[in-house]
């Protein structure tokens, strides 16, 4: 089969987010074809390149969301009225309010809605596929006067009608950026019509592609989302106006909506993410969690050998920063400490960025007013309880050795999304005590012990009872290495994916037409043989979609293909 | 071990069917919780406001907990900046979610989840009264040293390259002209790449076409004066006087023009970047930004006016008004459009006066050649009833005319003014 592997800042760039994901899913699945599509997010990322592709890759478009260039094309009359027609109902739909406010009660009047939002979408698209020039109409005065005759309109959100003239042109350039992948000449025979299925990986801008091409060439769309895209716009808004933020917010979970209900599966990465999707519209029966894969071969050694652990050392490991409150995780250290006086507790990890490198040094210095240095008699040199330590240093070599080092892991966030120290300790066998927040309590399901957030009380109760009972260490390392196995291995991340594939190819396959020498459609000649999955794509036949017109030549927005890959096949 | 084992217990479609906890942790956590939030939840003058006041009309669930008659009323209280910022329930959801709140927390309020949480805190969280947001105004683009002394750097080349002509003979002479002339270009260059003139979008250039107009207002007219008798007969000599005259004080006041054109354009900007903060639609800010533009384009003719005033006064020459400042209202109104993201219309009005200059010295030129004088006529007939300037007055004037109409039309617009940084 031919996959085509939408991404949005993420792979095949060397420091996109997922890349890791991505890279295994394409190395994991060698009997399919991917061609990836990428939208780089800044000018940065795409002079750090790309990583190594494996041979599957059969292209590589990329495509730039950071910037769009005008491409001069001036609308006639006719075009600019149709612009202003599509552009008008999409303004209208978002200033009529969120998707959140219509799914809460479905009804005839929010599937109108969203039917409009989705139609003034692919009529924006088709229009950029027909004259081109969308990224200039969705510049000019004539989007900003259209948005203003629809915030001033009856029915408007009331937010909507306060706006200003700055709400309305920070809401124009916001949609003009978020519409950028209307524009790309990728929606042709050629390119992403001629794939068997479309995985976008993330929502979003990401996931525009995918509904184009279903919506043109009706290549069936995979939406897979590890974090979901519409929550971390809220909580990424910027400090805007009411108008500018409740616009956006029903953009987006409008485009969510429409994503979702066009999407043949979607592939939430956790529970929380799919209660997310199901809350913003996806229909149930469409969402199927995958959890990420992580390599467990690193871990093998450790979680093999229980008995090398430390009886008396918990371990934390992660990256240091505020959300993580080690605060509070020093404060049940020192209940731990009342209890069990000889457990130590060694922090292993780094700071992200300036904030955390900040809390680090609050928290190094709370540790030593916390715990005096100790030694074990009068003439040994003494050494503090906690010590904060880095992965690559001699004492831990290895991310393995980190949690080798206790005999219990510890997780104190108040916010996590999907805790991956969580996982790695599960890999290796150590019992774990965290605190219930995100994903926490489905991915440890019943295989280590969990304590509200922000409770240093609880915390340390559980470590306690935990260090006074080896054996029900143990019992419940065992348990948590058997279980990541289980869900969280590579290999069952790529082997559900294997199988979705599959599943959308046989219940939603693409129809296409091929056309002889006179453009005549040919018919029978795509034998049945050509649905049995495997590697059968050639493109000795000219295969086109149906009810896709050709466009002429000439690309609206800079998109390159890969020569060098493109010559290797 | 933490009471909710599998997928299955995440989504709790019923709430819990007693008052207490659901399993002995959750019991401890009750328990310190209420003894944590007992204080603030308890006394009843939290922040001046009175029990009773928020209570919805419809029937309100039992209380649960032992102390505090409205948990969620003491957590709206706790998030009350996101509850009062929040513009739908979701986006409550995602940041209770942001702070730590699970399901498994929303059920101790009764609810199946967060986001029936989020719905009842965004109702009850009273928006009637909310004033209008008191943002900071848009950030308006501040004068800073190095495009000041940058745009000071034409005028001063060119000051020093006239006083060079004024010094020097013959073949030093030439050299003072050609290197004052580079100069000068260069620098008009850099006081172009930066500040309020600085163009962001990547346009062509008019550079050429610039170079041309500068170089007719040094040498044009002489030129046309020359050919319209029969010359002329040898290259400019540098000097006022003469068979091939250079006029640089118009040169020399347009280069000091520089200066005043950036502060124009720079208020300009911030002027209308404070109308576009003030204003509500779209038409309000039309017609306040018109006199704007007019004013800021009078200032700097006004500007231009003395300056030309002052170089002729010190370098004895004839005031050339008409020519120059039309050329110097068309520069202005080109490089403002070209500023502004409008590059089609100047690089056109541009062409057209390039063109009717050339084609005025041309067709002088061309009517020398054997049955061809009927060319000259229109040309010969203009300068002999206004003299020389007649044509870069006309072909300038005519360009400035319609750049400003244009003007008057986009760069009222408020897109026109919009900040140019990303929305991201």
């Amino acid at each position: 089969m031919r996959i085509g592997l939408v991404t949005e800042g993420g792979y095949p760039y060397v420091n996109g987010d997922a890349r890791l994901w991505c890279d295994r899913l394409v190395r994991g699945l060698a009997q399919h074809e991917f061609d990836i599509y990428a939208l780089s997010r800044s000018e940065r990322q795409e002079d750090e390149g790309w990583v190594p592709l494996p041979p599957q890759v059969s292209r590589v478009r990329t495509a730039p969301l950071w910037t769009a260039e005008d491409d001069g094309v001036a609308y006639g009359r006719r075009a600019r009225r149709r612009f202003a027609e599509c552009y008008g109902e999409l303004v209208a739909v978002l200033c009529a309010g969120g998707a959140a406010d219509a799914s809460g009660a479905p009804g005839g009047a929010s599937a109108t809605e969203a039917d409009r939002f989705g139609n003034a979408l692919y009529g924006l698209a088709e229009l950029a596929r027909d004259e081109g020039g969308l990224v200039g109409a969705l510049r000019s005065e004539a989007a900003v006067r259209t948005l203003e005759r629809a915030c001033r309109a009856r029915g408007a959100l009331r937010a909507a009608r306060e706006a200003r003239v700055p709400d309305l042109l920070a809401v124009a350039a916001h949609l003009e950026h978020a519409l950028r992948p209307l524009s790309l000449d990728w929606y042709e025979d050629d390119n992403l019509g001629s794939v068997d299925l479309c995985h976008a990986a993330s929502a979003g801008s990401a996931a525009l592609p995918g509904l184009l091409a279903h919506h043109f060439c009706g290549v069936p769309l995979l939406l897979t989302e590890y974090g979901v895209r519409l929550r971390t716009h809220y909580l990424a808004a910027p400090e805007s106006s009411p108008a500018v933020r409740s616009l956006l917010a029903a953009f987006h979970g409008r485009l969510a909506a429409e994503t979702y209900a066009r999407a043949a599966l979607v592939t939430p990465g956790n529970t929380h993410a799919r209660r997310w999707q199901e809350r913003c519209g996806a229909d149930r029966a469409k969402l199927r969690t995958v959890y990420p894969g992580m390599d467990a071969a690193r871990f093998a050694e450790v979680g093999e050998a229980p008995e090398c652990a430390d009886p008396d050392t918990l371990v934390w490991v992660g990256r240091v920063e505020p959300a993580k409150d080690l605060v509070s995780l020093l404060h049940a250290f020192a209940e731990v400490r009342k209890e069990e006086p000889k457990t130590r507790l060694r922090i292993v990890g780094a700071p992200s960025c300036s904030e955390g490198a900040a809390y680090l040094g609050h928290c190094k210095v709370l540790a030593a007013q916390l715990f005096p240095d100790e030694a074990e008699g009068p003439h040994t040199v003494g050494d503090n309880p906690v010590s904060f330590e880095e992965v690559g240093g001699p004492e831990i070599p290895t991310l393995a050795d980190a949690y080798a080092a206790g005999a219990v892991a510890v997780l104190s966030s108040v916010v996590e999304g999907f805790p991956i120290s969580l996982v790695e300790a599960m890999f290796c066998g150590r019992v774990t005590v965290s605190t219930d927040v995100g994903a926490v309590v489905e991915v440890i399901g019943g295989t280590g012990l969990v304590v509200p957030p922000r409770n240093p009380r609880a915390l340390a109760e559980a470590c306690v009872a935990l260090l006074r009972d080896p054996e029900r260490r143990e019992r419940l390392g065992a348990a948590a290495r058997a279980r990541a196995l289980e869900l969280f291995t590579v290999e069952q991340n790529v082997a559900a994916f294997h199988g979705i594939y599959l599943e959308i190819v046989s219940r939603t396959p693409v129809r296409r037409v091929v056309l002889d020498e006179a453009g005549a459609p040919l018919p029978f000649a795509v034998p049945a043989e050509a649905h049995v999955p495997g590697r059968w794509t050639e493109r000795s036949a000219r295969l086109v979609a149906r009810g896709g017109p050709s466009r002429p030549a000439g690309a609206p927005v800079r998109a390159t293909a890969l020569p060098a890959t493109e010559a290797a096949r | 071990m933490s009471g909710l084992g599998g997928l299955g217990g995440l989504d709790r479609p019923e709430a819990p069917t007693s008052p207490g906890a659901w399993d002995e942790r959750s019991g401890e956590w009750l328990v310190a919780e209420t003894d944590v939030r007992g204080n603030g939840a308890d006394a009843p003058p939290t922040a001046g406001q009175e029990p009773t006041a928020t209570r919805t009309n419809g029937p309100r669930p039992a209380p649960t907990r032992r102390t505090g008659a409205d948990p969620v009323k003491a957590l709206i209280h706790r998030h009350r900046d996101l509850c009062e910022r929040a513009v739908d329930p979701l986006e409550i959801a995602a940041g209770l979610e942001a702070h730590g709140l699970t399901d498994r927390t929303a059920a101790r309020f009764l609810h199946r989840d967060v986001f029936s949480l989020a719905e009842e805190m965004y109702a009850r969280v009273a928006r009637d009264g909310e004033t209008p947001s008191s943002l900071p105004p848009l950030t308006t683009p501040r004068a800073r040293a190095d495009w000041i002394l940058l745009t000071l750097l034409p005028g001063a080349l060119c000051a020093a390259a006239v006083t060079a002509l004024h010094l020097t003979h013959g073949r030093a002479r030439l050299i003072a002209a050609a290197a004052g002339a580079l100069a000068v270009t260069l620098a008009l260059r850099a006081a172009l790449a930066r500040g309020p003139l600085a163009t962001p979008h990547a346009a062509r250039s008019a550079a050429t076409r610039t170079c041309w107009l500068f170089a007719y207002a040094l040498l044009g007219d002489g030129l046309l004066q020359a050919a319209a008798i029969g010359g002329p007969d040898a290259l400019p000599a540098g000097t006022a006087d003469g068979p091939w005259p250079f006029t640089t004080a118009p040169v020399l006041a347009l280069a000091l023009s520089c200066a005043p054109a950036a502060w124009c354009a720079h208020l300009l900007a911030v002027r209308a970047r404070r109308k576009l903060s003030a204003s509500r639609a779209l038409e309000d800010f039309a017609t306040s930004v018109k006199p704007l533009l007019l004013g800021t384009f009078a200032l700097y003719l006004c500007a231009l006016t003395a300056l030309l005033t002052l170089t002729a006064t010190v370098l004895d020459e004839p005031t050339a008004y008409p020519q120059t400042l039309t050329l110097g209202a068309l520069l202005l109104l080109a490089r403002l459009l070209t500023t502004h993201g409008f590059t089609h219309a100047p690089g056109l009005v541009l062409t057209a006066t390039v063109t009717a200059e050339a084609t005025a010295l041309a067709a002088l030129l061309a009517a020398r050649l054997p049955g061809c004088a009927w060319l000259a006529t229109p040309v010969q007939s203009l300068i002999d009833t206004w003299g020389p300037a007649a044509i870069p007055t006309i072909a300038c004037g005519a360009g400035a005319l319609t750049l400003l109409l244009h003007a008057t039309r986009t760069l009222t617009r408020a897109s026109a003014h919009a900040p140019a940084d990303g929305p991201c």
